[in-house]
């Protein structure tokens, strides 16, 4: 290698950055889709001969963070079989894709004959075929369903456009020529990158830019070692659900994470994840392993430029045909909810390793909504699709932040406006408010998630969603409690309200003129005890009408004097009982697997001894969590067991793990609790 | 008879004069007195020793608005909004503003909830009462302002684009009740659709109106006090001037006040020169400002931020990049070299100011390159420390293992590097190629760098304007008066006749004329533009497309958009056309100024000076700008001098000045 100056390094870096805005800026001009050229619904990056990401921008996480795994299957297929003017199209989720509608174009550049970079994008076409208009169903049972599968496949070969093979493609998706318009505008991008790097290689020379790579990638990964490394070395665990509904009713599908942390390496580890199933909440390796790195980026690192160096401390494993790893022919569409899942994962198990730098849970889903019919005013047929965003998590310094896109979701404008949406389809917004009191209570609460009513104000409609999370609250952590899930209904125009059997899985439900929806993104867990929050905190959240006086009173204890100004002595009097009536039980170490079946899949248990289930108010299969003053809480369904010692509760190993504590130490108890919302 | 173009900048008062007798053009400075900007104002005019009542008129670029909104104290506003919309201020469109960071959180908002009521009252997209305003709410509205001391109120409802009786009953109620109270109502400010944008716009509006009103009639009545009845125009964000009334009660259209003089300036010279196309690259000590001028007309734009909060008002379309002369370059974890956005202020300023700065800055590096003249640069207000300098960058170079020279070098050319960024992007993303643009540089530190980034740009040729210190200033003599107005129907350009589109202009077209002659323009001074903000029906965004007056037929409308939709990106569609704003502009056209010329003086052999070009010490040639002969080339390495500014001519660059005292370089061997 030869010697690069500082300088150097950071002028050709900032180059290569370059090269992927301007990527960016090609696909924004020359798109043709609404989804692309509106919404920003795509990505951009430059790859190595190996694969790694060298550069990108203001991308998405979520798409361009899984896109090594799409270009390592093409190198797979093709790697010895490149020559220029070949370029790869593909989109299949099971070789490294991420959902059917990102459809990615990657692009060999060479120099001298030399494979040397791939730029590549990654684009949402707004339709892919499949069983319905936008072909992400919330009831597709097999990928089929889900559109056109495309492993790599050279669609241009030496230069030449494999006509006959894009024509089918083409043949196959809703609105062909804005497809194709999809298609030319990655093409463009790409040979915008092409251009961009011969001009960089004749300026620098291909030596010096590959060096540069080299020690960008280095030097990134460095830091992020060291930056793991300041982490205490140690077994971490925590443990999530996907939503799933059986003749019975609800079917929680178990996700654990095992995080081990040794000198500056990190492995995730989702071994005894549920099997995948025949029903969208299943995603693939690609996306799960985005989804870690894209947590621990957001936490460890946020500042810097990404690249692939990063990733390198970092270990995944996923098995295969799992929901986090997902198989033929299980469908794919749910990558924006196992995305979510994921990152809660490694901020539950990262919260005891790294207590401060993370936040509690976010709002656990992408939340899909799809209003859908035929205008009788004009006639012609609409689908608004809505995926408001909900709250975040509290964090260590501030509050959640309030109805704001999540960390995998870039720079997504995720509230619509109102005035747009009534001049555009026969819908009347009648509240576009933040839900008072949904973020979870903390001494940093959750952030506020939306409440939007839409009401439909001419003709027919119907109304599909694709949601996780309207079951299971995002959870706080160090004491803070959960925030509200995802909560839809409709009501009807003579008043009366229809709630889904199936919360957050809605296919096809007609609406008629006169009825209104009310759509409830959930909101953010809450950081650190409620009870330690400061007052004027909670006295400004009562003045800005957010947190109602009832909840100021009884959760955060604070006590208002005939003024509305907080009492001290009196708010110190309520904390201190509100403290000593905290349920308390003893951790007892055992071999015994706590879990019990769910669908495919299982759940955790939590025996107790069927008198302390009387002392503690609770009932058979009711949700409580268990949780030490320090990280997350260990949530599961009462069991009653007599052979348990009373006072106590019975561990297994992973359980002990994600409380941080030892055999014999007490912690509280408390019943799941889903803050009620109101406007 | 005189007139003034006074700029208030971060750190100088500038003030450029024409002597219309004479046809003489002189420029002053002296530091900027904030927050008391008004005593500075004054300083400055008495340094030009004109008599007050020669001075017939005032063109001011102020700050005032843009610090109030950046330094968040503005007004204490209060909100009425629409029922059910109270949040609309607070989520916004509910973005993340910086991405992959977990802690990010959005600043405080403007104005706090408590203070954003809510009132029952609902019209529709086409401008139909749906709920009638219910009055006692806004009544008892204003009791919790005055209870909460409320500067400025903020009316906000839903659809009132489209038909403002809501929001104009309310406001007279508030008049009657809180009358010492301002009010901005969005109808008024922006009648034009998507509430968040309008919204915020408007309570921008009320955030910094007051302060700015204050402001204004503060210099007022100081520029009375001392005899000087001139009437006071101030540079709008949309490259004209505005009464300084008007101004007060819409003073959003104040934010880019500052910067704006210089944009209309570079027109100017482009149209001297006969180049069409330049880029304009406006460097001071903590940002630098660049905005593209095609075909002598600079873009215009309603897609502004302050801050978080869009402000939708028209302005002139000019890209800010957190780097100037004050950016410190520092390494970060994991040995990675930055320069800015992080700046050493004023205070304690750059180690060479010698103020007790120890991070090695922009300025420094240039000191250490001996591109800045230790004692006569910036104005010639602060001697540099060239010992500070090198120490501060010698201190980062050993971490770097690089030479003082070589990392001062690296630190100018990351910082152009970073600078051009968003000038390609932007070229790009309107399918231009930068290489075709001129550069023109000015501001204090724009003609030090200039060649460095033009060498990043691929450009071959930059303008440095007469004054560029004092550009803006010289901008603000020049400007027209300029006033947008336009109203948002959405209405299918395939339903709408040549009459209906004629009577939806003529009101906005006679309210253009009304403030044009009530400025005291002539009928012979004023033009009209009309535009239709256009789409393809389902589209989001709009193209401003202007329709020519007389219009011949709708289907030219068509073509003209489809035209220019394409030549924005790419391609065409066949999708029915769709308006969504009708939009008028009315410019008041100033009398040319005419740059005099360039009184040449015979010179003596220039001093020479060590300056360093890629790590040598090179013997450069310093030059007096005032004193260059006209036409000369000038080979580089050369340093050009004047008041206020350091021009850079590196090794293959040559320079000339022309008649005018503009000054050119070019890449030697190109066109």
């Amino acid at each position: 290698m030869t010697k690069i100056d500082p300088i150097t390094l950071e002028v050709v870096t900032e180059g290569l950055i370059s090269v992927v805005r301007e990527m960016r800026a090609t696909v924004f001009r020359t798109a043709r889709s609404v989804a692309i050229y509106e919404a920003r619904d795509f990505s951009c990056g430059l790859f190595d001969a190996r694969g790694q990401v060298v550069a990108q921008s203001e991308d998405i996480g979520a798409h361009v963070v899984p896109l090594p795994w799409s270009v390592e299957s093409a190198l797979e297929d093709f790697g010895d079989d490149l020559f220029p003017g070949d370029v790869i199209l593909m989109n299949d989720p099971y070789r490294g894709g991420t959902h059917l509608n990102d459809v990615t174009i990657i692009y060999p550049v060479f120099e001298n004959g030399e494979l040397v970079f791939f730029p590549a994008v990654r684009e949402h076409w707004a339709d892919v075929g499949g069983a319905v208009p936008g072909s992400m169903s919330g009831t597709a049972t097999e990928i089929y369903q889900e559109g056109m599968r495309i492993p790599p496949i050279k669609i241009l070969e030496k230069g030449e456009i494999n006509k006959p093979l894009l024509e089918v493609l083409l043949s196959n998706m809703r609105v062909r020529d804005e497809r194709l318009g999809d298609f030319n505008s990655s093409l463009a991008a790409c040979k915008t990158a092409e251009r961009r790097l011969n001009e960089l290689t004749s300026r620098y020379s291909m030596q010096v830019m590959l060096d540069c790579v080299d020690l960008n990638l280095r030097r990134s990964e460095n830091r992020m070692r060291e930056n793991i490394n300041a982490l205490p070395n140690g077994q971490y665990y925590y443990e999530d659900y996907m939503e799933t509904f059986g003749p019975d009713g609800f079917e929680p599908l178990l996700l654990p994470l095992n995080l081990t942390i040794t000198d500056d390496e990190m492995t995730a580890d989702f071994t005894g994840a549920s099997p995948q199933v025949p029903a969208p909440v299943n995603s693939t390796l690609a996306v799960t392993a985005a989804s870690v790195y894209i947590a621990l980026k957001s936490t460890l690192d946020p500042a810097h430029a990404l690249n692939h160096g990063s990733f390198r401390p970092l270990h995944v494993v996923a098995p295969e045909k799992t929901i986090v790893n997902v198989g033929h022919p299980a469908p794919a569409g749910s990558h924006g909810e196992i995305r979510k899942r994921v990152i809660a994962t490694m901020l539950g198990a990262l919260s005891r390793a790294s207590p401060e730098l993370v936040s509690a849970d976010i709002h656990r889903t992408s939340f899909h909504n799809l209003i859908g019919g035929i205008d009788p005013a004009s006639g012609s047929e609409y689908v608004h699709y809505e995926w408001a965003c909900g709250g975040n998590g509290g964090l260590m310094e501030a509050d959640g932040p309030s109805a704001m896109a999540a960390i995998d979701w870039g720079d997504l404008t995720t509230v619509q406006s109102t005035e747009v949406l009534e001049n555009r389809f026969p819908l009347h917004v009648e509240r576009a408010q933040l839900g008072i009191d949904s973020g979870g209570p903390g001494q940093h609460r959750g952030g506020f998630g939306m409440r939007r009513s839409l009401r439909l104000t001419r003709g027919t409609a119907s109304y599909s969603l694709l949601s996780d999370g309207a079951i299971m609250p995002p959870f706080g952590i160090h004491g803070g409690e959960s925030g509200a899930p995802v909560d839809c209904y409709v009501i009807k125009k003579d008043g009366g309200e229809h709630h889904f059997s199936r919360p957050g899985k809605v296919g096809g439900y007609p609406l008629s003129e006169g009825d209104t929806l009310v759509l409830q993104s959930a909101a953010g867990g809450g950081y650190g005890d409620a009870l330690s929050r400061k007052t004027d905190a909670v006295s400004e959240d009562v003045k800005n009408g957010l947190v109602s006086i009832g909840i100021a009173e009884e959760i955060y204890g604070v006590q208002f004097n005939d003024a509305n100004e907080v009492d001290e002595n009196k708010t110190g009097e309520k904390r201190a009982e509100l403290l000593a009536s905290r349920a308390k039980i003893k951790v007892k170490a055992v071999d015994n697997d706590p879990y019990v079946p769910s669908g495919p899949s299982k759940r955790r248990g939590i025996s107790l001894n069927p008198l302390d289930i009387k002392t503690f108010g609770l009932k058979i299969d009711q949700k409580i969590e268990l949780l030490d003053a320090q990280g997350p809480p260990l949530r599961g369904w009462v069991r009653s067991d007599e052979t348990v010692v009373l006072g106590t509760v019975c561990m297994d190993t992973n359980g002990m793990l994600l409380l941080g504590v030892e055999d014999g130490k007490e912690v509280q108890l408390r019943p799941l609790n889903i803050p009620s919302v109101t406007y | 008879m005189i007139t003034l173009g006074i700029d208030v900048g971060g750190t100088f008062t500038d003030l450029v004069m024409k002597d219309h007798r004479t046809g003489e053009l002189r420029s002053f400075k002296t530091p900027t007195t904030s927050p008391h900007f008004a005593e500075g104002i004054l300083n400055v005019i008495r340094l030009t020793d004109a008599e007050p009542d020669e001075i017939t008129a005032i063109t001011h670029g102020m700050t005032v608005a843009t610090n109030t909104a950046l330094e968040m104290n503005g007004a204490i506003v209060g909100v009425i909004t629409t029922k059910g919309f109270r949040d609309v201020l607070i989520v916004g469109r509910g973005n993340r503003p910086n991405l992959y960071d977990i802690k990010t959180v959005r600043p405080p908002p403007l104005v706090p909830r408590q203070r954003i009521l809510e009132v029952d009252e609902r019209m529709t997209g086409t401008g139909e009462v749906h709920i009638a305003l219910k009055e006692s709410q806004v009544l008892a509205a204003c009791k919790q302002f005055k209870e909460m001391g409320v500067e400025a109120v903020a009316l906000c409802f839903l659809h009132s684009y489209a038909n403002p009786a809501h929001e104009n009953k309310a406001a007279e109620l508030i008049k009657s009740e809180l009358p010492d109270v301002s009010i901005s109502v969005s109808s008024e400010i922006l009648p034009e659709y998507r509430e968040f944008e309008r919204f915020s716009t408007t309570a921008l509006n009320a955030y910094v109106g007051p302060k700015v009103a204050q402001y204004l009639e503060l210099l007022e009545s100081k520029l009375t006090a001392n005899s000087i009845n001139a009437p006071l125009r101030i540079m709008g964000s949309n490259g004209g001037t505005w009464s300084a009334k008007d101004m007060a009660r819409e003073a959003v259209n104040a934010l880019l006040s500052g910067p704006a003089g210089g944009v209309t300036a570079s027109v100017g010279i482009a149209h001297l020169l006969n180049i069409p196309n330049i880029i304009t690259y406006d460097m001071g000590g903590t940002s630098t400002d660049t905005c593209l001028i095609r075909n002598y007309e600079y873009e215009m734009t309603t897609e502004g931020h302050v801050g978080m909060w869009p402000n939708r008002a028209p302005q002139i379309e000019i890209k800010t990049v957190g780097a100037g002369g004050g950016s410190v370059a520092y390494l970060s974890q994991g040995k990675f070299l930055n320069v800015g956005p992080r700046s050493a202020g004023a205070i304690p300023g750059p180690a060479c100011y010698g103020r007790g700065g120890k991070e090695p800055t922009v300025t420094d590096a240039n000191v250490v390159l001996g591109r800045l003249r230790p004692d006569r640069a910036l104005g010639g207000e602060i001697d540099l420390d060239h010992d500070a300098a090198l120490k501060a960058i010698s201190r980062l170079g050993q971490e770097l293992d690089l030479t003082p020279e070589r990392t001062a070098e690296g630190i100018l050319r990351l910082a152009a590097a970073r600078m051009t960024a968003s000038v390609k992007e932007i070229s790009i993303m309107r399918g231009l190629d930068p290489r075709d643009f001129t550069l023109v540089a000015y501001g204090g530190a724009g003609p030090l760098h200039a060649a460095e980034i033009a060498k990043e740009l691929g450009i071959n040729k930059i303008v440095i304007p007469p004054m560029p210190g004092e550009f803006s200033a010289f901008g603000l003599l020049a400007a027209d008066t300029r006033y947008d107005v336009s109203r948002t129907k959405l209405t299918p350009l395939n339903d709408i006749s040549l009459e209906d589109l004629q009577d939806l202009l003529q009101p906005l077209r006679e309210e253009m004329r009304r403030r044009l002659y009530r400025d005291g323009f002539q009928e012979k001074n004023v033009q009209l533009q009309a535009f239709l903000d256009l789409r393809y029906a389902g589209q989001a965004f709009e193209l401003r497309t202007e329709i020519p007056d007389p219009i011949q037929n709708i289907d030219h409308i068509t073509t003209t958009f489809q035209a220019a939709y394409e030549e924005r990106y790419a391609h065409r569609d066949t999708a029915p056309v769709e308006i969504v704003s009708f939009r008028v502009v009315g410019v008041g056209k100033s009398p040319n100024i005419k740059l005099p010329k360039h009184a040449s003086n015979a010179i003596g052999k220039p001093e020479t000076r060590l300056v360093s070009f890629d790590n040598a010490f090179l013997k450069a040639t310093i030059h007096k700008r005032a004193a260059l002969p006209i036409g000369t080339s000038i080979l580089g390495p050369a340093i050009i001098e004047e008041e206020g500014a350091t021009t850079v001519v590196p090794p293959g660059f040559s320079a000339s000045l022309d008649l005018f005292s503009i000054l050119t370089l070019q890449l030697v061997g190109s066109d």
